[in-house]
Formats: C-alpha cells, structure tokens, sequence
C-alpha cells in the first residue's frame, strides 16, 4: 500500500465482505475483488424437512442448509443446485419487498448459507458492507445492522447506497446513475459520493415487467413453454413444426410458487436470448430489415424472432415511465448548478442495461431530451456483467480503500451508540 | 565485494543479492558430485577411446543423443528482484477512528508498527461553533429558529459544506423547506458574525490579508438571481431554442453587412484622400478643393445608412465634419513599385515589373489604356523610360479607381433622386449641373469637382 518514497497508493484490505441484496439476486464476494464470488437468486425453496430424499439427493452435496429448528420442522433450498429440484411441498418466497430486505427470517437463511457456503469463514472475522436502494426505510437499515452485529458478531458494518457504488464503479463521483433492476428502474443523482434523495424517482418497469411482456407475447403467438424440469425426452423436429417430446413423472404436489418460479426464469432465458432495444423508437420497416434470431424452446420448438424482437423492449422506453424520461426528472429535480456535471455522467447499470441495444436507445433518447446547454455523456462499462454488478463492485472498491478504513460502524460503536447512529453515519 | 571474499574464500552471508543463478534455482543448494578417483589411461590407449570409455561420473557413453543439457530444461524462473518478505494478517489500529476499533490487514512482517498510513487523508472542514448565549446575543433571527439553525450546522458538519446535498437531506418534516441559497447565505452570515466577535477564525470563510481578517461575503440575492437565469435556460422549450438560433443568425448577418459597408466607405476614403494628395500637387487652389474632396465619403455614407429619415441630421453631420477637414491625412498611393533590390546584379526591366498587389483585372485596363494612348506596353527600360513609364502607370491605376468610385456615386446620386421622388410624389428633384453631368467629359473638369457629390453644404441646401 505504501511505495518506496513513502507515497501512498493502492487500497488495503481488511477482509471485508460485500452483500449487494436485490430482487432478482443477491451478490457476495470479498471486497477487492473484480467480481462477487456467488450470484444467489434473491428466492428460498421453503420445504417440509420430512420428505423422504430422492436419488440424487442423497448425493451429499455441500449446498443444503440445515439450520431449521426442530419445531417448525422446515427446510430450506438456497441457489441454483437446490432450488431448481422438483420437491413436493417446496415453496418459492422471497424476503425482498420494493427494493428492500422485508422477510428477516428469510434472509437470515440466505446470511447463513452465504457464510458457510459462500464464504465458508465464521462472521465475527469479516467486516460486511451492505448496499441498498436509496429509498430503504429507516426500520430496515436499522434492523439490518442490529441483524449484522448482534446474531453475526461483525467486527464492522456499513450501509451505503446502491446508487452511490454504481458511480464508483465507473470512476465517478458525481454522476447521474440509471438502474435498470428486475423489479424497477430508477435514476438517482449522486454528487460527491451523496445520493441526492429527494430527487431521485423511480418506476415499476423493470427486467420483471419485460418478462411478463414475453409470456403474453409468447401466449399470443401460441408459443406453449414447456417446464424444463418434466421433459424426459424430445425429438429434433424442423422449424415451426409441433414440437414431441416425452414427459417425466415428477413428484406429486409440487407447489404453484415453485413451478411460477421455474417458468418464469425460462422466460427470463427467452427474453436474455432475443430481446433486442431498437436503437430509435420502433417501426415497423426498419425492424423488419434486421435479420431473425434462433430460439429453441425447452419443449424442442424453434422459430426465427424477428420483428418481435423489438417490439418486446419498446415497453421499457415508454413515454414516462421508461429510463429517459427517469433521467429527465431526477436531473430536472437538482439544484441548476449541480446539473451540468449530472447531464456530463450519466451512468447505467443493472442487468436491465446489459439487453443489446438498451444503452445506445437511452443514450439516443436522451441526446433528444436533454437541454442543449449541457454535454450529455452516457458512460457503462462495457462488459455486461460489470454492468449488472456495477454496485457489487462499487462496494468492493470502496471497501478496499484505505482511507474508507475509519468509516466503519465498529461493533463498540455499536455498543456503545446503538442502531440509532446508522442515519449519521451511514448517510 | 563479492569477489574479495571469493578470494579469500570468507564464507559470504545468505545472498540477499541476486545472480542469475539465484534467479533461475531458487534456493536451491547447489548439489555437489563427488567424483571418483580418477582412473588414469592405461599405457599405449588413445586418449579419444579412453575418453569414449570413461568419462568423470564413469558411466557408460550414451548410445543415443540425449538432450538432457541444462540448456534444454524449462528453467523456473523466480521472478522479483528480492528475496520474499513474509506477509502477516495483523491487527492496526486507525487514529482517524474515534473508537480505537482493531481491524486486520495484510502486513509485512519486517514493517515496524507506525501509524496507519492512511489516517493522513483524514481532513474535515471547521465549522463554526457557538454556545447557547452566544446564538441569544449575536444569531438571532426572526427567519431562523435556534432549532433549525442548530440543525443547519449540524448538516454543515456532516456533509461537509455541500449545499447540494445538504439541502437534498434538510429535515423538510420539522422545517420549512428552504433553497440553497438561504442555507448558504445563513450559513455564511452566522460564519461572519462569529468571526467578529470570537477569536479563532474558521480556515474556510475568513481568510487574513495583511493581518486583517477578511470574511467571506455571500451575495445571496445575486446568487438567486444567477440561478433564476440558468433555470430559464435550462428550461427553454425547442422552440425557443431556434427561435434564439434563428435571432443569432440574423444579428450575424446584419454585423457582417454594417462590417461591408463599413469597408466600402473607407476604401472611398481611401481612394478620395490619394487623389485629393495627387492633386494637391498640380492644384495651385488646393485648399478650396480639399474641402469638397474629403467630405462626400462621410455623407455618401450617411445617406447610404439613413437616406429618406433624417436629412437634416446629415447637414449638421457634414457641417461638423466640415471642421476637420485639414486633419485627413493624405497620401500618394497609386501603384507602389518596390525599391530597387540592393544586392546583385538585375535587369532594369524588372524595375517596370508591376508589383504582385496590382490584380488581374486593373493590369488589363492599364494596358488598354496605354494602348489608347498609342504606348508600348513593354518599352525599353532606360532609367528615364522605367521612372515615367512608371509614374504614367501609377497614375493611370488612380484614374480608373477614380473613374469607378466616380461610376458608383452617380449610380447612388440616382439612386436617392429616384427614393426622394418616390416620397415626395409630385416633387422632382434637380441636381445641380456641377454634380450631375459628369459622364458628359469627365476629364474636363479638376478631380476635386467631379467628386464633390453631394458634399458640400450648399450643394445639399439648395437641392433639398
Ligand atoms: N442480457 C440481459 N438482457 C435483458 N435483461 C437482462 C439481461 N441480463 C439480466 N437481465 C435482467 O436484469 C434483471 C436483473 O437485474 P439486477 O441484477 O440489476 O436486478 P436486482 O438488483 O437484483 O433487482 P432490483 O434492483 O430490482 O432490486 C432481471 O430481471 C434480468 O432478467
Ligand atoms: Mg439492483
């Protein structure tokens, strides 16, 4: 951290962790890192304990966490491995609600599991930074904190803005930060590492709404999505033709939630795959001229998307409640002096940013609205993947820093000051 | 060094230095073979088939090419100049932490304990503090409550003075919502009053000056205003932005217009004051003339610019400029022949060469005019030739100019007799024969008269 000549540079490392919680996923690693070390889906299988396993359960795998209690006698699935196995009974929830954390015990199965499984180093050693939503209630930050240090003994904890590391992450202090979420999209402006709360606004149109957009499409075009999970066999049929396949015998009772949940990330795969932003609003003609894309449909149908590609991503550009006019009314919502810097940085992030084509239209789109005064400048990093963890890595930067180093809520500050100095401290 | 104690075979301390051989074996002790007793040749063998035979590990010669040589093998290079230091994970403390919190870093073992190095970016804005008496003396306001002023400072420290951001998290519930500029200006009053009346001055609003104190002065009303402004021109509409593009384009256009006639008017001048000099010489009333010369560029101007409204105003104009009419700088300027090149040897020729000033078209009317006056155009350059050929060109440049400008004020002598008839129908107006029939003969009559447009006063009173 210190060179030969006593000059400073670099960061140093404390062994901090970083949870970045959202509605589609959690993301934890170690600070200094480039990338989170799991991408957790933000949802809990919640199951009897008393069924019998199965096969290929009895495998033993690492990833079941058995910390429910004898009374309730439950069992929870955490990540992929566990939770895309059909199990009679199991129940998909989540603990997030509106951008924040809202089912505590839930989310202390996903604190267990990220420790022991994810991590697999006790609590007490590790620092954790937590980011969250600018619009986080004062009960929730507070709760997190008193979860951090009271039941996982952290040595330290901090909160800060989601917003606010997604700047960092592009190198920028000041910026205008698009998030482009699963359940919401919003622009916050940050100056000078500050979310500006007031002016930040936000919509419900998000990577979700975009996948509900595509299980109507694909119900108009009589497009049948076929559970992956209950397919044994298929054959190779030709484009278009009806697709044949055999079907597994699953269990008995598998829950409504469980099998929303599977289908659900299908269309999510379906939308990753063909989704595609025109780069100015969509017509007809131009989307036409783009040559087609493949997909094939668990079930085995295959068809080319052609024009349909576009349509399904006009509605993430609609008129007020798409990414521009966001921008516009958070930078509308700044003081005038601060809105030239904001117009010069506008940062998108979030995996809602990573779709082809997203951040060219958003660019375009703004180049039309923003006052002609000011130099727009769009910036994302150009891997997608940064992209969608622009925050993780904001905090895994920011945690590194040395001078960061003393602005940790310590346990004795904790003690000593309790939950109720979070607003102070962590601003 | 290393070769003295080689010398003297003094065992050399672990190599911190670095070698090749270091570099390339690591740590590696150098396995040492002991060789056997050597076998000695027995008498009357080739020294070639002894060699064949033994060599030093006394193993039997290879029956195949081996490639076993150093040379060959990968060697693994240990890369860094030094030899390693141990890293710990140890306990520090930070001294910009007010709890004495121990966290864990990585170390180097050999660094000794010293301060955290990075406490040193630790640096916060003061911000002036004051007692309860204190605000009940000196800060009292009837905007402010103490409450909120309280609450002000507070977010002053937090944030460190940016209004921005402090405003964005001011407590609207308790307070009324306020703008940045009444916070600041607040502040900075508060920051002033203090300053007066307590001793230690606040690094950031009081700066001394020759050791007086001088305190910041925050002009919230210009302040409110600035930003009024950059609302509006941030929130202007597409249409007025064009509407302002389209305003622009034309104050240009008028500009670049002004600019053109401007220049017009200063090459008349120009052309005027270079006759007016040519004449001067030959006219024996020269001081008559002058006045009439020098004058009708101006009006000429004037009436270019405000010809049907203020007529009279052009009178006073004239007769004002009347005064300075001695002061016009004249010069002769009809072609200037560069001096003659000091060094070399030149033809005279190049003396008749016109220079690279004189364009196309007035080279073509010099040379008709000369053929007019039956003149070579290329005459034999004696020195009397080259001086008046010269001297005949020179004038003869003037003439046209004089004859175009002549062209030009007669055409705008037209036209303001067509505009005055135009508003005053019925009227007609009649031009002085003095003015008006020069393209009869122009030679006939001295250069200063054919110029005298409408210049002069009495010409002006006794046409209008
Ligand atoms: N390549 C892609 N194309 C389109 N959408 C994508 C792509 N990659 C990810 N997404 C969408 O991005 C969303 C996930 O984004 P992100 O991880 O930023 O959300 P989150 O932070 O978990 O949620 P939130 O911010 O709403 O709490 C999902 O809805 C996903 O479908
Ligand atoms: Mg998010």
């Amino acid at each position: 951290m210190s060179g030969p000549n006593g000059m400073l540079y670099g960061g140093d490392e404390i062994g901090a962790l970083v949870f970045d919680p959202g509605h589609h996923s959690l993301r934890v690693g170690y600070a200094q890192e480039d990338t989170p070390k799991a991408d957790i889906p933000a949802v809990i299988g919640v199951g009897p304990a008393t069924h019998i396993p199965d096969a290929e359960e009895k495998v033993p795998d690492g990833n079941v966490t058995q910390t429910a209690t004898k009374k309730d006698e439950l069992r929870y699935y955490i990540d992929v491995t566990e939770l895309h196995v059909p199990r009679p009974g199991m129940e998909v929830q989540t603990y997030m609600k509106d951008g924040q954390i809202d089912n505590w015990d839930l989310f202390e199965k996903m604190l267990d599991y990220c420790y022991s499984k994810v991590i697999r180093s006790p609590s007490e050693h590790h620092p954790a930074l937590f980011t969250e939503a600018v619009w986080t209630t004062r009960p929730a930050r507070e709760k997190l904190a008193e979860l951090l240090f009271e039941k996982y003994q952290a040595p330290a904890f901090f909160l800060v803005k989601n917003a606010v590391l997604a700047a960092f992450a592009n190198g920028k202090s000041t910026a205008l930060v698009v998030d482009a979420g699963a359940s919401q999209t919003s622009a916050v402006p940050v100056i000078d590492g500050y979310a500006l709360v007031s002016a930040a606004v936000r919509s419900q149109i998000g990577g979700d709404h975009l996948v509900t957009q595509a299980k109507n499409m694909l119900n108009n075009m009589h497009i049948q999505m076929v559970p992956i999970y209950s397919i044994q066999s298929k054959e190779v049929i030709r484009e278009r033709e009806r697709a044949r396949y055999t079907l597994k015998t699953l269990p008995a009772g598998l829950t409504q939630s469980w099998q929303q949940y599977m289908l659900k990330r299908q269309y999510e795969d379906f939308v990753h795959c063909v989704a595609q932003v025109s780069e100015v609003a969509y017509d007809d003609r131009t989307a036409a001229s783009v040559p087609g894309l493949h997909y094939e449909f668990p079930g085995g149908y295959h068809q080319d998307f052609g024009p349909e590609r576009f349509k399904l991503t006009e509605c993430l550009f609609e008129q007020s409640l798409g990414a521009p006019h966001l921008v516009c009314a958070a930078a509308g919502a700044c003081d005038a002096d601060a809105r030239a810097a904001l117009w010069g940085a506008v940062v998108a992030c979030g995996g809602g940013a990573c779709a082809a084509g997203w951040l060219e239209r958003l660019a375009k789109e703004l180049a039309g609205r923003a006052p002609s005064a000011h130099r727009l400048k769009t910036h994302a990093p150009p891997a997608p993947n940064e992209r969608r963890f622009a925050a993780w890595i904001g905090g895994s930067i920011l945690a590194s820093i040395g001078s960061f180093q003393q602005m940790w809520i310590s346990s004795q500050e904790y003690d000593e000051g309790g939950k109720g100095q979070l607003e102070r401290k962590c601003p | 060094m290393a070769d003295i104690l080689d010398i003297l075979d003094i065992e050399q301390p672990g190599a911190s230095e670095i070698t090749r051989d270091s570099i390339i074996h690591g740590d590696k002790v150098k396995k040492k073979y002991v060789t056997a007793k050597a076998v000695r040749r027995p008498e009357g063998m080739h020294r070639e088939v002894f060699a064949l035979l033994y060599n030093d590990n006394k193993d039997l010669p290879p029956l195949l090419p081996t490639d076993t040589g150093k040379a060959y093998k990968q060697t693994k290079a240990k890369l860094g100049m030094r030899k390693v230091r141990k890293w710990v994970w140890a306990p520090f403390t930070n001294p910009a932490r007010k709890d004495n919190a121990v966290f864990y870093h990585w170390k180097r073992a050999s660094d000794e304990a010293k301060e955290y190095p990075f406490a040193q970016f630790n640096k916060q804005v003061s911000i002036p503090s004051y007692s309860e008496s204190e605000y009940n003396q000196y800060l009292k306001s009837e905007d402010w409550s103490q409450a909120e002023t309280d609450h002000l400072m507070d977010l002053c420290q937090r944030f460190d003075l940016r209004f921005i951001v402090i405003h964005d998290r001011w407590d609207k519930a308790a307070f009324r919502d306020r703008s940045v500029e009444d916070l600041k200006e607040r502040y900075y009053n508060i920051c002033s009053i203090l300053s007066k009346v307590k001793t230690n001055p606040w690094s950031n609003t009081v700066t001394m000056v020759n050791g007086e104190k001088r305190v910041y002065h925050y002009d919230a009303e210009h302040e409110r205003k600035r930003k009024e402004q950059l609302k509006r021109l941030f929130d202007r509409t597409q249409e007025q932005i064009d509407e302002e593009q389209m305003l622009l384009a034309e104050l240009k256009k008028i500009e670049a217009r002004k600019r053109e006639r401007e220049r017009k008017t200063q090459d008349l001048q120009k052309l005027i004051s270079r006759a007016d000099s040519g004449n001067s010489v030959a006219n024996t009333q020269a001081n008559v003339t002058n006045e009439g010369v020098t004058m009708p560029s101006n009006t000429v101007s004037n009436i270019v610019r405000r010809h049907d409204r203020k007529l009279h105003k052009k009178k006073l104009t004239t007769q004002q400029r009347l005064v300075r009419v001695e002061t016009v700088s004249v010069e002769w300027s009809g072609i200037k022949f560069p001096e003659a090149r000091g060094t070399g040897v030149w033809l005279r020729s190049q003396r008749m060469k016109l220079p690279p000033g004189v364009g196309q078209r007035k080279t073509k009317a010099i040379e008709q005019e000369l053929r007019l006056m039956n003149i070579d155009i290329a005459p034999t350059p004696t020195e009397a030739i080259c001086k008046h050929f010269n001297e005949l060109r020179s004038d003869l440049a003037l003439a046209l100019d004089l004859k175009n400008a002549l062209a030009s004020c007669e055409f705008e002598l037209q036209a303001l007799r067509h505009q005055y008839e135009a508003l005053n129908p019925g009227k007609t107006l009649s031009i002085p024969p003095s003015i008006c029939n020069l393209n009869v003969d122009g030679e006939a009559k001295p250069i200063g008269e054919i110029i005298d447009v409408v210049g002069s006063p009495t010409a002006l009173n006794t046409t209008i």
